[in-house]
């Protein structure tokens, strides 16, 4: 079993990298060639990142997210699975090497140190936390994913007010779709980090009876869960669109990431597992 | 192949030349019934804005393309077109011109579709007037093959080259969908009608016409099947209109800034696209300034056009593969009616000489024998003739041109007589 973790273990960046390239050719000689072989191919990468998860928790008896790098090489996963379940509903196929080269980054840095920790804390082997992990991290990229078609919208903007017609304005969906792709994944982020802090709040009290609101974890995600809650609302039903709303999303991306960054590895909290 | 073809096109002739040449539907059929009875037995009459060409096959030996010529200056008498405002082909060359022009490649926008279209509306109204024959009506499958081919194999055609279209393919890089947007055409002149007409084939949710002689606007609108709104009370409802294109030939701003400003707030800032493709300039520049406001003018929109036909330049090899592809097999079909018939030919001769020579002499022969008389001549025969058969039948293979076929058959024939023998027989 440790053998085949670590051949798809290998395996894996090779296949992003590849997947990114068929995408990355088509999306710069505006051809059609790979049109549905490259979503074959995502799939199959996909697929195999599957097993990988898979084979990790059965193979060491817990979910792999008893440290930072098997976190990674979730998150790499998580992100390209946000954008094929994207491009399978919305059939736009042309943006995924911006989507890709992050799931590349991640599974580069797992695949490099990732290991089985010689002791892995009682707590980490909940498969409820598991439970939360996976909707957080998915939350996550579903933000990730709404600021990318954020930035890539704010470009095609610029590049049509100022009269730029290059590969950016020749490759990409129109405005509104992106400003919609960028909206809808924003969407899906909220659902699932919502699904995440519901399974949190069962959670901890059984984890942590003496956990405090005041911990700076919990200001941190609901602080950035109300400021997407708070964006999606005013778009919905409100005045808010174009360029204010993608900004407001690549600004929530901005603030999760450094709330993330501060609550884990900075401040002292009940989240700091690592 | 004995087809001609003459052709006054862009690049031989000034529009003020070509103008005076131009056939509209009615002198196309007038022309096809003259030239049925004094040049052709069958051909083609083309005639768009850029040109003007006659193909055909000629009724008699003699006819040169300079005969053709002077037929259509009987015709149409322009004493300022000269022969040298001509192209002139001849044989399978006229066959590769007519696969160029309706593949776009000979358009002096490179890959316009409307040619395509065009020539086959030609090639109908020849149908009609019975001016194809078997030639001609291979001509016209081959053609519109190689046409269709072109666009669809590769992106001649891809890409707005004009103008008025360039606008519109910039509105669809901002909004998805343009069924549910609103637009404004201001001036209904030529560039602001045709724009009107490629906004409606997009498929535009409500297209309105303002225009300062009511009477232009409504016209255009009874023809699209639009609205018109009054040219002095537009500016009352700009915000209403999600793309404004203003084509006048005013000659300062018509649209100002602040217009822009107050139409926005009223919008509440949905995106609004400004095509001012007049020139001067009806809208002030300026407005590209105000957010969610995509201003563009005619030079930005040449930007598109330029790129658009350079890539269509780049396009030009693959589809002359595709002509280079299309003319080998009309012209491995147009050798086989030479062929065929001449292997037929030369088998029945030599099968006659045999059949009579066996029937003189096979008398000779035991009744047991005779049977093999026959065998043994008929294996013999098909020996010598194996060889100048496979031969005849590579011509066609190896793409060998109508001509050289043509030499080719008739030596053959003239070596064995099959001519005189088919004449003689005919007597």
């Amino acid at each position: 079993m440790n053998s085949t973790i670590t051949i798809i273990n290998i395996l894996l960046p090779v296949l992003y990298v590849c997947t990114f390239g068929i995408y990355a050719y088509d999306f710069w000689k505006g051809e059609k060639k790979f049109t549905n072989s490259k979503r074959v191919f995502l799939f199959i990468t996909l697929l195999l990142h599957v097993v990988y998860l898979l084979s990790r928790t059965v193979s060491f008896n817990h979910p792999p997210i008893t440290n930072v790098f098997e976190i990674f090489t979730i998150l790499a996963f998580s992100i390209s699975f946000s954008y094929f379940i994207l491009e399978l509903v919305t059939d736009i196929r042309g943006t995924g090497p911006f989507i890709i080269i992050i799931s590349i980054i991640f599974q580069i840095i797992s695949s490099l140190f990732i290991k089985e920790s010689p002791v892995v804390k009682d707590i980490l082997r909940s498969n409820l936390l598991g439970l939360h992990v996976f909707g957080a991290l998915i939350g996550y990229s579903g933000i990730t994913v709404s600021a990318v078609y954020g930035f890539l919208y704010l470009t095609l903007y610029k590049d049509i007010k100022l009269n730029k017609f290059g590969l950016i304005f020749n490759r990409l969906p129109n405005l509104e779709v992106l400003e919609t792709l960028s909206y809808y994944s924003a969407v899906i982020g909220f659902i699932l980090l919502t699904f995440a802090i519901i399974i949190g709040i069962i959670w901890l009290p059984r984890a942590f009876p003496k956990y405090s609101f005041a911990d700076p974890k919990l200001i941190g995600t609901f602080s950035v869960w109300i400021l997407y809650g708070i964006g999606i609302l005013s778009k919905t039903f409100g005045k808010w669109r174009g360029k204010k709303v993608v900004l407001f999303s690549i600004a929530g991306f901005v603030i999760a990431i450094l709330s993330t960054m501060f609550t884990n590895f900075l401040s002292s909290s009940f989240h700091s597992f690592y | 192949m004995n087809i001609l073809a003459v052709s006054i096109n862009h690049r031989t002739a000034p529009v003020e030349l070509r103008e005076s040449l131009h056939l509209n539907n009615d002198e196309i059929k007038s022309l096809i019934h003259l030239a049925k009875e004094e040049l052709f037995s069958e051909g083609l009459i083309i005639s768009t804005c850029n040109r003007t060409e006659l193909y055909g096959i000629p009724k008699n030996d003699k006819l040169d393309v300079l005969d053709i010529q002077n037929f259509i200056f009987k015709y149409k008498d322009n004493s300022d077109v000269k022969p040298e405002n001509f192209q002139t082909f001849a044989s399978a060359e006229a066959i590769i011109h007519l696969f160029k022009l309706i593949s776009g490649i000979d358009s002096l926008l490179i890959g316009d579709n409307q040619i395509y279209h065009q020539v086959k509306e030609s090639f109908q109204t020849s149908e009609e007037m019975q001016f194809a024959g078997v030639l001609m009506k291979r001509i016209f499958d081959a053609a519109t093959k190689t046409g269709k081919r072109a666009i669809s194999e590769t992106e001649i055609s891809e890409g707005a080259v004009t103008v008025s279209y360039a606008a519109v393919q910039l509105v669809e890089k901002i909004f998805s969908s343009i069924s549910k947007k609103t637009a404004l055409i201001i001036g209904a002149g030529e560039s602001g009608e045709l724009a009107a007409k490629h906004l409606k084939d997009r498929g535009i949710g409500r297209l309105v016409i303002t225009n300062r002689t009511p009477d232009r606007a409504e016209k255009i609108a009874r023809e699209l099947d639009s609205e018109t709104i009054s040219f002095n009370s537009f500016k009352e409802k700009l915000h209403e209109f999600d793309i404004i294109l203003s084509a006048t030939s005013a000659d300062s701003l018509i649209l100002t800034k602040d217009d822009i400003k107050n139409s926005m707030k009223r919008r509440n800032n949905t995106s609004m696209v400004l095509m001012d493709i007049a020139v001067p300039r009806d809208i002030d520049p300026s407005a590209k300034d105000i957010d969610y406001v995509f201003y563009h003018d005619i030079d930005s929109l040449n930007i598109i056009v330029e790129q658009n036909l350079s890539k269509r330049k780049i396009e030009i090899p693959r589809v002359e593969k595709i002509i280079n592809e299309e003319i080998n097999t009309f012209i491995s079909w147009y050798n086989s009616l030479e062929v065929a018939p001449t292997i037929k030919d030369l088998r029945d001769y030599f099968e006659t000489i045999r059949a009579e020579e066996v029937g003189k002499n096979k008398n000779r022969f035991s009744s047991e024998d005779q049977e093999k008389l026959d065998i043994i001549t008929k294996r013999i025969i098909n020996k010598i003739l194996h060889q100048p058969t496979v031969e005849l039948k590579k011509i066609n293979e190896l793409g060998t041109s109508p001509e050289e076929t043509a030499v080719k058959v008739s030596v053959l024939r003239d070596i064995f007589g099959i001519n005189n023998n088919n004449k003689e027989n005919n007597h």
